[in-house]
């Protein structure tokens, strides 16, 4: 954000990124697996920031979507006993075709609507979960999950599936910064902008609507997948709106505009609880009004009000010689 | 058993009918959805549980007082999660009101724990007409709902009080230019909308157990009755209440008791699909 300079964010990244790697070494066992489940929902927030930040369509139904991909993985690697790395290209495909359908259905709503038939869609996909013993398990949930693993190579312990989940948070993240460059990322913005506007630019809205929302299906599924085999038993109680709700709050508090917000958001909500665990029975109490105040006084998110913050302090400061004339006037 | 079930369901259907018209008058006053509107209706029920359980106090003076308690934490939840964004873009409130539902159900379970307590029914036993029983608080409920509906859209059609308010949800900025103080139209309208939620909570507090998390799925079905009935509407958010109550308990009882919230949202997207603006709604016109 603050280095314009295309080299310098490289050697910031290789760094942070060693930095990563090295993490493992220096946390507990507990910790890892906090940074684990953190990974996890770094993907979904991910795929919010495709469907909602990029294309400015709110959809609620990106947890039924990751309860989905862990399904379709626990099914095929427990009854069909598939190998597990099919079972997660199976997940992304399976969720991507049934995220597809719901997208051609839906898109036909406008605004709010479509947000508002997400919730439908989440919530069904929950009551499915939750009772179609034969296939989901029922409330019991699918346990004996087999751990994750290609060829002779099997992620056995918390610190494999953490460079496994690094590997593939590092990959997801690049794809959906060049997604965000790309032609088809400045299509779904423009749709997000003004969709009217968009569509008399030549873009077809009903389709690339319905292609973002498949990219943020196959997030989703590959995130659920990877759930499955980190957790080895899902329920149904994992699925549900307020988790979806969930990412929605990560990514606003991160701020939507750039990849950068999705990674602070989700950090932070997930390292929070870790500090403030003193609070104990007030920390969910906290958590709400933290949310309410964060919006009242940073309405653009941590990304987008320190941004304002930063320019400030240029003003205040002056910054080169031209600018001190003007800013003189002002201080 | 059919008439017992209608009845049922008409008690169920008004209550979600009142949180809905509550969301409804929200969205028509300043343009967001309130995500904390079924916490209203669960503040509502563990209130009337302290003044009637707790304070002992009769059931028709519980119910006025609990109706004037929610009237301000309405105002309050206004100047906290609404006031300060007003300017802002209408997600930022979306995403304020969630964190006041998170607040106000952690908040719930600080004040009055988190083990389900009961209530005893305003109205005690069981009806009989020829056949059929059915138990009073049912009736009662949809008796003092209907009143209540019918006093609030009194209010808002026939009185000045109510041309204030009609006044400032069309337009902000021309109600401040005829001099009409919105802030205290907003909260005015904040405080009708956790009203009727809380009363809905009250009555439907004896039927349920009382715990924090009873907000969340009455306000989502009140929410897809908000989106059956046509979003803006008073009269659809009513209808539409009617017509989950509906679908609620006869799917309940004839389809699957397991997937009955299940068949409820389906209808909601089914609905959507087919009628994309709801029953009631306006054409939705597309502006530039």
């Amino acid at each position: 954000m603050i280095t314009k300079n295309k080299s310098t964010r490289i050697i910031l990244l290789i760094v942070a990124l060693a930095l990563a790697a090295l993490l493992p070494y220096a946390t507990s066992n507990y910790m890892l697996r906090v940074l684990n489940m953190m990974f996890i929902n770094y993907i979904c927030v991910l795929s919010m920031f495709v469907i909602f930040g990029m294309t400015g369509q709110m959809s609620f139904a990106q947890a039924g979507y990751w309860g989905l991909g862990a399904y379709i993985t626990a099914i095929l690697t427990t009854k069909f006993h598939v190998a597990p790395l099919l079972a997660l290209v199976g997940s992304a495909l399976g969720t991507a075709v049934f995220v597809l359908l719901v997208g051609l259905a839906l898109f036909r709503l406008h605004g709010h609507y479509f947000g508002f038939a997400s919730i439908g869609v989440v919530m069904t996909m929950n009551g499915i979960f939750q009772n179609w013993t034969p296939v989901t398990g029922g409330a019991n949930g699918m346990g004996n999950i087999p751990q994750f693993g290609i060829g002779g190579w099997e992620c056995n312990s918390d610190m494999s599936y953490f460079y496994l989940l690094l590997f593939v948070v590092v990959a997801i993240s690049l794809i959906t910064e060049l997604i965000h460059r790309s032609s088809l990322g400045r299509s779904f913005m423009a749709i997000r902008d003004n969709e009217i506007a968009a569509k008399c630019m030549g873009v077809n809205s009903y389709f690339t609507k319905n292609v973002a929302y498949v990219i943020s299906g196959i997030y989703c599924g590959i995130a659920g997948s990877l759930f499955a085999f980190l957790s080895s038993y899902i329920s149904a109680t994992s699925f549900i709106f307020p988790q979806s709700v969930m990412y929605l709050v990560m990514l606003m508090l991160g701020g939507y505009n750039s990849i950068a917000g999705p990674i602070i958001g989700t950090t932070l909500l997930a390292l929070l609880p870790e500090w403030f665990r003193p609070l104990q029975e007030y920390i969910l109490l906290v958590y709400g009004l933290g949310v309410i105040l964060l919006m009242v006084v940073m309405p653009d998110g941590l990304i987008g009000g320190g941004k304002k913050i930063y320019e400030h302090i240029c003003k205040r400061s002056g910054g080169g010689t031209g600018k001190n004339q003007t800013s003189n006037g002002v201080g | 058993m059919a008439l017992q079930m209608l009845i049922t369901s008409l008690a169920m259907g008004i209550v979600y009918g009142m949180v809905a018209m509550g969301m409804v008058l929200i969205w028509r006053a300043v343009g967001v959805i309130n995500f904390a509107q079924g916490e209203f209706l669960m503040v509502g029920a563990f209130v009337s549980y302290t003044l009637a359980e707790q304070l002992g106090i009769p059931m028709s003076i519980a119910l006025v007082a609990c109706a004037v308690i929610m009237g301000i934490v309405g105002v309050i939840f206004h100047f906290i999660t609404y006031w300060p964004l007003r300017k802002s873009w209408d997600i930022t409130v979306i995403i304020s009101t969630i964190g006041a539902s998170i607040a106000l159900k952690e908040a719930a379970t600080l004040i009055w724990g988190p083990a389900p307590l009961s209530i005893d029914p305003l109205v005690d036993g069981v009806a009989r007409f020829s056949t059929v029983s059915i138990e009073w608080q049912f009736i009662v409920t949809i008796g003092v709902s209907a009143v209540l509906m019918a006093g609030i859209f009194y209010l808002l059609e026939r009185t000045y009080l109510g041309h204030i308010l009609q006044a400032t949800a069309q337009d902000q900025y021309a109600a401040a230019l005829i001099g009409i103080p919105v802030v205290v139209a907003t909260g005015m309208t904040f405080a009708i909308s956790a009203l009727i939620a809380g009363v809905g909570g009250m009555l439907l507090a004896p039927v349920f157990f009382v715990t924090s998390t009873m907000g969340g799925i009455t306000g989502l079905k009140a929410f897809a009755a908000v989106v059956i009935g046509g979003f803006g509407s008073v009269q659809g958010a009513i209808i539409g209440g009617l017509i989950v109550g509906m679908v609620d308990t006869f799917s309940g009882a004839y389809v699957s008791s397991t997937y009955r919230d299940a068949i409820v949202f389906m209808f909601l997207v089914v609905v959507l699909v087919i009628r994309p603006q709801g029953i009631f709604g306006e054409k939705i016109a597309e502006k530039v």
